[in-house]
């Protein structure tokens, strides 16, 4: 039947009637409508709070007239706001506003084109630049590559000459008996010695 | 390029036998397909320590360089049958590496 409140009302509640230290308004809690009457309730009847018709009549006029007034102030304030949102929006103002936007736009748009096309211009050069020397470089190390090449094959031949030449003095088996003959009349000596102050000395007596 | 370098110790012998010897072996590094490209005397010296070698002491013995192109997988071969060889005290198979620089080298 009683329900405790809590949340927002509950101060709105607290000032008004204070009186029980748990705040509880009635509720259609544990009763339905359908259930018999409480024997303590059975005769009661509910009577609205005894009202003096002089004061209600005095009351209701002047409350009447100070509502009235209360309303129509807010009523003009809000004209008044609509009013000036009004003009703002499409006001003479407004359109002045709105001309002179559209105008800067419209400056601003050809001054951005204007510098777009300077920009390609720039861009169209710099990348021509970039793509020949590119090119350049790539034909010199094509270029490089190729001399390194031919330094190779010329070094190559030259070696094969080189071994060529020495081929002359190999031991075949016809030489074999005077190259014997020669290395046992020359022996080599490959023994030196040499000081602290560089001085080699290749006379060495040889057991 | 010379690619390997045989130092021969061949016995303390008389000129013929010691020439015999050297043709042998130069024979048989040709039968393996060898090319020889040059042969050194260093000269009959006194070994650094003492030797045995097929039942003989060795203290005196001579010195031959030989410089020869060949395959590597004779190699083996090749010093087995030095090994063998009665007048060889030690065969010696090197490789040859390509000649430095020899600008400022004091060697002959």
């Amino acid at each position: 039947m009683f329900q405790v409140i809590g949340g927002r009302s509950v101060q709105a509640a607290r000032v008004l009637a204070p009186r029980s230290a748990v705040l509880v308004e009635a509720v259609r809690g544990r009763k339905s409508r359908t259930d018999p009457v409480a024997k303590s309730k059975v005769g009661r009847i509910k009577m609205p709070p005894p009202v003096d018709p002089v004061e209600m009549v005095v009351l209701k006029e002047r409350y009447g007239e100070y509502q009235m007034i209360m309303r129509a102030l807010r009523l003009e304030f809000k004209e008044e706001m609509l009013r000036k949102k009004y003009e703002e929006d499409t006001g003479s103002l407004a359109e002045e506003r709105a001309r002179q936007e559209a105008q800067e736009h419209r400056v601003l748009m050809d001054f951005n084109h204007l510098e777009n096309q300077r920009m390609l211009k720039l861009r169209i050069v710099r990348v021509q630049m970039e793509k020949e020397e590119a090119d350049r470089k790539k034909f010199e190390v094509i270029l490089q590559r190729e001399q390194e090449q031919q330094e190779i094959v010329k070094e190559k031949e030259k070696e094969i000459l080189k071994l060529q030449e020495d081929a002359k003095n190999f031991i075949t088996l016809e030489n074999l008996d005077q190259r014997i003959e020669g290395a046992l009349d020359n022996p080599k000596n490959y023994n030196f010695a040499i000081d602290k102050q560089g001085k080699v000395i290749k006379q060495t007596m040889l057991q | 390029m010379p690619r390997y370098e045989l130092a021969l110790i061949l016995k303390a012998m008389q000129r013929p036998g010691t020439s015999a010897a050297l043709r042998r072996t130069v024979e048989t590094l040709m039968e393996r397909g060898a090319v020889v490209r040059d042969l050194e005397n260093l000269g009959e010296r006194l070994l650094p320590y003492k030797i045995n070698k097929h039942n003989q002491n060795h203290l005196r013995g001579s010195y031959f360089l030989i410089d020869f192109y060949s395959a590597p997988n004779i190699l083996t071969s090749l010093l087995d049958h030095l090994h063998r060889d009665v007048d060889v005290v030690r065969p010696t198979v090197l490789k040859k590496d390509d000649q430095v620089s020899s600008s400022n080298c004091c060697g002959s």
